[in-house]
Order: structure tokens, then sequence, then C-alpha cells
């Protein structure tokens, strides 16, 4: 059965129910990637997924059931499921369904620029190579994974929605080895976007380069230093530490920004948006999760917290409107909150205050906006310190109930105002809340993490480092 | 699922076109998860995942392939799909499919989906306000209850045709302590290959307790100081340590590529004389066991390490190609969705001789870590961490205060030899393994055992 034959089905099969508030999410994808290893293809996959959630609403207690297999008789069944799941439901909140009226931002998305097959091999090929030119001490091991996605999302309800998104990208993922005969260092580059933007060349120097910069790292003194981390560690943080945005986490408890809207939570200089708008983003998104229209929100300004996440739910417990950030992680979770396009500013440049903000950033170029400080500057002002690249581990050793994080890096050590010498096998500790209040400058070389999580390079000081 | 001709059909198709294997993995899955917070159902998820991933094989090289359905036509389409990558001639000759029978080590009394909704959530409850009624400093308390009731059918070119019906249930739940504007978490995760019956195993209020008890503890604790020191790794969850540190290196995944520390040193001491670590997906209604892995190879007890000597890996049909090496039966893979590899399924160091009581008064100075939580590692440069959620410092051989939460980090074949003492209680806990194939379950095991010298992450 096709997603709009099922969905009949479905309408009819609650009509006879006598279900009166429900609705239908739906996704449905198809992707290919390869992975490259050495000079050869080590694999080449194609996907086609779908599958649909039907959301039911009974005294207001919502009921889920979602499946992949639509059939006549899997309509019938997905719709008693979910009654009975409705009825198990004790909590005292509501849940709503969302109405019609809003306006909905118009997203193309590029279909034209697909790549075949052929082309991601190619591509891939490309990178391979260029990695292995890059360097004589790159070995094998270094791999390039290369696809592309079309993801098509669709939310039918019964006070009338009837929306649909697509969203189509590229994606690679460049992984770099490299050996001085015995140890063995890693690198990658990972980037998201448009084919016929990716500059293959220097995806695979960039990798390279993250790899062979740490030959011959050594391990560094425990004690307290002052930091820089880098934008892609920073947004890395971000990312982890999303789910403290979360009104649903905050009503839970289940976050420490609870019943802080209004209060300085960091920094005068920081301001954090979530955009799932974001200028020449691929994975643009005009509807959320219960089919609110999306739009653009600073979450925290000039260091204050303005507003936390919300979907219908937490909005009306809250008394407030929802920000349209329902999120669904696939199609059969159940709804949450979550960002779209988060990222943290980058430092203006102080000497043209009130340039605008939106001209300059790029995805994942990597490139600097305009103005604002370099990393260099960051290393200079640190004087002697650690400039941490790289953080593992995020989801053991980061915990977004406590705010605390103790993980795994690498880096360099910063002398003298410079970045020096690799070290590596080292903890960095302390606690999210903290380093937002502590960051002390913010670089002006915003990047983002797959395209979702982005954030400048940071300076703070007296950071706990664990090592020798 | 799927009938045999059609099956046959789709292998065919699949070889068309020059490969020398063909493989067709059918799944049908019900996933439900029900989530109680502060002792009440929250929300409840459940879905059908359903569909049919298709692989074939042309020397080492790998084409794969995946549909969200089970309908002929989809099936089909997706065999051609796959076939479509490569464009050679091919002679197919007969497909006879065989049904591989095997005895079923993991029965299940009770399952799951044939119980009301309101049986688990009444056990929930009960673990939920034992946690709750734990503490006045226990703010929040959610918990799940997990089954997934997950049917398999693998059919390769070679004839082999099998049928799998793997159940597996999990309790959890997580509390929070707090107090002046801080937040400490507790947790308890235990989960089975079994049905309803895995509730008679457990005291609900013991389980809600023990998370408060550790969400409070570490309320008033500090932070231990950062450096290198000997660390004493309580038993079950524990054995992360080893999963992290040296499982994921002696996969295949890794290993066939060349890309692990330990490529290469089959028969070599890899550990301290002191370790033995299996991995063994045969043991009865265990978490992480398969009767057979996930392309039809029979699962069995995999000695990797005996007395500090790397006997075996752990291998899957296609990197089992690349080495020259048979299958251990370790394929593993999250669904139809991932195209399977080799992967762990309940791995432990196996009991030493060492006391308990030894093993803690021959540590001077160091970290006593009594629960752990999750870890990674890159197989490639043997870098791994781990987190320890509830720890407390030794002093003079004695354990004395709590410490917060600390990561463990270091290089995997320097830690393994590094384990110097071995104690005798081994027990496992219960994870969920995210890697190349996706998320699987997965038990981590051990003794109590001393690694003499670690880098512990404090402030």
């Amino acid at each position: 059965m096709t997603y709009q034959e099922f969905k009949k089905a479905v309408i009819g099969i609650a009509m006879e129910k006598q279900i009166s508030d429900y609705e239908l999410y739906y996704t449905e994808g198809d992707a290919a990637s390869v992975e490259i290893f050495k000079e050869e293809i080590k694999s080449y996959k194609t996907e086609s997924s779908k599958g649909i959630c039907f959301r039911c609403i009974v005294d207001g207690k919502a009921g889920y059931a979602s499946t992949e297999n639509l059939t006549e008789e899997e309509a019938e069944s997905l719709v008693i499921r979910a009654l009975e799941n409705a009825k198990s439901i004790e909590s005292s909140e509501q849940s709503f369904l969302h109405n019609t009226g809003d306006t909905y931002a118009v997203c193309e998305a590029d279909t034209t620029s697909v790549p075949t097959g052929a082309e991601l091999v190619d591509a891939a090929m490309e990178i391979q190579k260029e990695m292995y030119h890059a360097d004589t001490r790159v070995a094998d091991g270094t791999q390039t994974d290369f696809g592309h996605g079309r993801d098509r999302y669709a939310l039918y309800n019964s006070n009338g929605l009837d929306l649909e998104d697509t969203v189509s990208y590229t994606f690679c993922y460049a992984s770099a080895l490299a050996s001085d005969g015995g140890e063995m260092y890693n690198g990658g580059k990972s980037k998201i976007g448009k084919l016929q933007e990716f500059d293959l060349k220097d995806i695979a120097g960039k990798a390279v380069e993250d790899a062979v910069s740490t030959i011959g790292a050594e391990s560094v003194e425990s004690g307290r230093y002052t930091i820089v981390l880098s934008n892609e560690v920073m947004a890395t943080l971000l990312q982890t530490y999303a789910p403290v945005f979360s009104a649903e986490n905050a009503q839970k408890g289940l976050s420490l920004l609870k019943g802080k809207e209004g209060e300085k939570i960091a920094a005068d200089f920081i301001t954090i948006t979530d955009d799932p708008l974001y200028q020449d983003s691929v994975q643009k998104r005009t509807f959320d999760g219960e089919g609110v229209a999306t739009y653009a929100k600073n979450v925290v300004e000039n260091g204050t917290l303005t507003t936390l996440l919300h979907n219908l739910k937490t909005a009306a417990i809250a008394g407030v409107k929802s920000t349209g950030n329902a999120s669904k992680a696939s199609y059969a979770s159940v709804v949450g909150v979550s960002p779209f396009i988060f990222y943290m500013h980058p430092a203006q440049d102080t000497m043209e205050e009130g340039h605008s903000m939106e001209e300059g950033h790029s995805m994942e170029g990597g490139h600097s906006m305009e103005g604002g400080s370099s990393v260099e500057s960051l290393f200079e002002q640190a004087e002697d310190g650690i400039y941490v690249t790289d953080i593992s581990g995020l989801h053991a050793g980061a915990n977004p109930v406590t705010g605390d994080f103790s993980l795994l890096s690498k880096g360099f050590l910063i002398k003298e105002g410079k970045k020096s010498t690799p070290i590596k096998n080292f903890t960095m500790s302390g606690n999210f809340f903290t380093l937002l209040k502590e960051i002390e400058t913010l670089g002006g070389d915003l990047e983002f993490l797959r395209g979702r999580y982005g954030a400048p390079s940071a300076l703070i000081r007296n950071i706990a480092i664990a090592g020798k | 699922m799927l009938s045999k001709e059609l099956v046959k059909e789709a292998l065919r198709r699949a070889l068309a076109t020059g490969a020398d294997y063909a493989e067709v993995f059918a799944e049908h899955t019900l996933h439900k998860m029900i989530t109680l917070v502060s002792a009440r159902t929250d929300t409840i998820s459940d879905a059908v995942i359903s569909g049919v991933g298709i692989r074939i094989f042309k020397g080492t090289r790998c084409v794969s392939g995946s549909a969200s359905s089970l309908a002929p036509e989809a099936v089909l389409e997706c065999a051609s799909k796959v076939a479509e990558a490569l464009s050679e001639s091919a002679v197919i000759s007969d497909i006879v499919l065989k049904e591989r029978l095997f005895g079923d080590r993991h029965p299940v009394k009770v399952v799951p989906s044939s119980v009301p909704n309101a049986d688990k959530i009444d056990y929930m409850r009960e673990v939920c306000l034992a946690a709750k009624d734990y503490h006045e400093e226990i703010t929040q308390v959610t918990g799940r209850f997990l089954e997934v009731d997950h049917k398999i059918l693998i059919a390769t070119s070679e004839g082999l045709f099998a049928q799998d019906r793997q159940i597996r249930s999990r309790i959890s739940a997580s509390a929070i302590a707090s107090k002046d504007g801080e937040n400490q978490t507790g947790g308890v995760g235990p989960g089975a290959r079994k049905g309803m019956e895995l509730l008679e195993d457990y005291d609900p209020k013991e389980l809600g307790r023990k998370a408060s008890r550790q969400a409070v503890t570490m309320l008033h604790a500090g932070y231990i100081k950062a450096g290198t020191m000997p660390v004493a790794i309580e038993n079950g969850f524990g054995g992360v340590i080893f999963h992290e540190a040296c499982g994921h290196s002696l996969e295949a995944t890794s290993v066939a590529l060349g890309c692990s520390q330990f490529a290469g040193k089959l028969g070599t001491v890899i550990a301290n004389a002191k370790v033995t670590a299996i991995d063994d997906g045969t043991i009865p209604n265990a978490w992480g066991s398969i009767n057979i892995d996930d392309e039809g190879t029979p699962s069995q007890k995999n000695v990797l390490i005996e007395n500090g000597v790397l006997k075996t890996y752990m291998i899957d049909k296609l990197n089992g190609r690349r080495m020259g090496m048979r299958s251990t039966g370790s394929a593993r893979r999250q669904s139809y969705e991932y195209a399977p590899t080799s992967r762990m399924t309940n791995t432990y160091i196996a009991a030493g001789e060492d006391k308990n009581e030894d093993i803690i008064a021959s540590i001077e100075y160091g970290l006593y870590a009594k629960e752990m939580g999750g870890g990674s590692v890159n197989p490639a440069t043997g870098q791994f961490n781990f987190a320890v959620n509830e720890g407390y410092v030794i002093r003079n051989g004695k354990i004395c205060e709590p410490v917060r939460g600390a990561s463990l980090i270091g290089k995997g074949s320097e830690v393994i030899m590094n384990i110097d003492m071995v104690g005798q209680d081994v027990d496992r806990g219960q994870g969920m393994c995210g890697s190349a194939s996706g998320s699987i379950p997965t038990d981590v095991g051990q003794p109590l055992i001393r690694v003499a010298s670690i880098t512990v992450g404090g402030r």
C-alpha cells in the first residue's frame, strides 16, 4: 500500500472506532552510500525505508503505535494498539493536536543534484586518493564514506493539517589513519551539503592534517590549565547538553535550567539560537513533530535564558506558545523536544558592531566569518595552556542532568601564545553550566557539526586535566 | 515470514550479475517501551519493524540493500537493485534451501506481548515508588520497561535457511537526587533474553532503592583529584573495561582491515597472564545471547584470550574472507537496515584466584570503581574511555569516602597488561553496544579486578 492508501484505511478505521482526535506521522527515505578502503570499493549500500506512526488522543492522553508494514490488516492493528496504549497512560498532563492556521516557510529540496552511484564512488575515490597523496605517513585503515539521502516527512491530523517536507543531502566522512612506524593516529573530517559545493581536496587535506599533526603526541601533567576549545569541540558540547534547553526535561526535573527563564545563565556575550530554517542548510524543516510551523528563536540572548524549547504539551503546562520544537527522533518515537539547527553565535568584530550577523556564516566550510577573533588570537590570550581539538565518550562521560563532564581528549599544548606540540590520552573535566558562565572569550570561527550544531572556539581558564 | 520460493528467487536475482555469494535477511520485530515519570505512565512507544536486507559478495567486495517491506515485489526489487551494482556474467546453479534446525538454548516462559500493559506498569510503579521513598533528596524517578520480540530469517546461496525468535526484556530506572541547585543521578538496568519471567528475578523495591542510593551517595560526594593511580573495578558492569579496552579491537570488523591494535597478534601475549577473556553467545537466556548469529552461523563460546595469550578474534563471514578464517558465529546487526559485521555477545573476564579483600588491601591510594557507566574506544589507536558512576577513594587498603563521576582512560594494549589481580566472583551487566552494524544488546562481565595504574579523570 502507498502512504495515501494506508492513510485512507486508517482514517476509516479511526472513524469506525469513534476516535475523533488523531494524527499520522509518516517518513520515507532513499539513501545510497559507498565505503572506500585502500583504493577499492569495500561496500556499496542502498536503502529504501518508510514508517508510519499513528497517535490518537483519548481524554487528553496520547496513545502511539507505529509500523513499517503498510497493509490493510496492519492499519487496524495500528489503531487498536494505539488506543490500548492511550488507555494505559496515567500522567495528568494533557496532550494536544495542532490546529490549522500557521504560516509555513516554503523550502524546496534540491532534488536536481542527486548524485548517481557512480558519482558517489568517484567522489569518494578522489578523497581517498588525495588522502594517500597528502602525506607519506597515511596508513591503510584510512577510509572514505560517501553517500546521499533523501527524506520525506508527512503529517496529517484530524484537525485538517496535511503537511509535507523533503530534504535532500550529500554527506561524506573522510577518516585518516597515520602511522609513525609504531603508534597509530586517527583524524577525520565530515561534511554535509550539496555535492557540487564539496571541495574534495580540502576535505582530504583536513582529515590528514587532523591525523598527522598528532604524530608523536605525548601525555601531559595532571593539573589545572587555561583551555582553548576548538569550534568543533565547543559544538560537540553544545550538542551533548542541548537537552538541558528542553522544557520537557525542565518540567520533569531533568534539567537544571528549570525556572531559570529571564536569568543570566551564561557570560554576557553568549547568544544561542535555534533556527530550523538556517540559511542554505540542506536540513531545513518547515514544521515540527506536531505540525507547528518552525521559526528562528534565541534561547540564550547576551547571557540571559530567554526561553526553553517547547512542544504543544510543555507550552500548555508553562502557559506559553509552542516554539515549534516538537521532535520525533524517528517516525516511531514519542513526541519529545529538541532543537533543529542549534548554534552559539561567534564573537562579532568589535570594529563593526551592528554589522549583520547573518552574512558571513558558513555551514561546514570551516572558514571564519569576517571579523571576530581567530583561534590564534585565543592562543595569544591564553599564553600557556591546552588547545583541545577532540573529545570522545560523550554518551558516558557527559551527563546532561548534572552538567558534569569528564572526557577523553586530545589536542596541543599552547606555549607563549602559540600552538605547540601535540598531546593525547588526557581527560578534561568540568561542568557545562559553570563553563557557560566562565567562558572568557569566543572566537569568530563558527563551525557546524553535521550541519546541525554549531559554535565558535572558546577560551576558558582553570579547567582540570588528568594526564600523567 | 517469507516463503522459500520467494527467498530462492531473491537469491537468484541477487546473483545475476556475477556475485559469488548472496544472503537474504528478513525481520519482523515488535518493540515496545513503557515509560513512567513520577511513578505514572507517561508514554508508551509501540513499533512494528519489518523489512528485508540483502547482501552479495564478490570476493571481499560487498553490496547491500534494504527495504522496509516484506511484500514479495519489494523483496525482489531490493535483490535486483543490489545486483545492479555489479555487471558481470553469471552462471547460477540451482539453489537448494535446506532448513537448519537447532535447539533453543534460551526458552521464554511468558511472551511479553501476551500480557496487558497494566502488569508491566504495576511492577514498574513499585520500582519507582521505592526509589522515590528512599530519601527526601530524590526529586525525580524515571522507570522503563522494554520488550523486544525479534523474529529473523536468514537464507544464503549456499543453501542455508534458518529462523530464530529472540525475545528480550529489560527493566530500567533512573533516579535524580537534588540539593542546592545540584543534581546527581543513579540508575539500574537489568535485562535478559527472557519474557515476563524476568520480573521474578528482581525485587522491584530493591531495584528502586539501588538507583536512589547511588544518586544520594553521589550528591554528597566530592571529586577525586585527577591523576594516574591503581584502580579496583567491581564485577558486573565493570566488565565494560574489557569491552572497550580490548573487545572491540578483537572484532574482525577492525582486525580484517589491519585497523586494530591487536591485528597480527594471534598466539602472542597481549594481556597480563592473569587475564582469560571469553565471548560466549550461548549462555542460557543472557541478554547478549543468540542461537544463531545474523548470518545464520550457530553461536559458540569463543575463548579470546587465555592466560594472556591471544587465541582468536570474533569473525563474521565477510571479514573471514579477508582474513582467510572461518566465522566464529559473531555476525550481528541491529536490524535489516544495517549490514552485519562481527560484534560481541556476552563478553567477560573469567574468574581468577585473588581474594576481593586482598585486592582492596593491596592499594595504598587509589580508586574503587563500584558502578560503571558506558564507554567508547577507537580500535585503531586503542584509546578508550569509560565512566565511573559511583566511586570511592581507597586509602591505606581501605575503602573510604565516595567520589563523583570520573572517567578512566587509557590505551587498551597497555591497560590489559596492567590487570594484575583478578578476583573470583564473576558477574555480568547489560548494555547496548553501538558500532558499525547498529545498536545491539551485549553483556559485559568480570570479577573484581585491579588495574595497577590508569589515568583517572578527576578534578
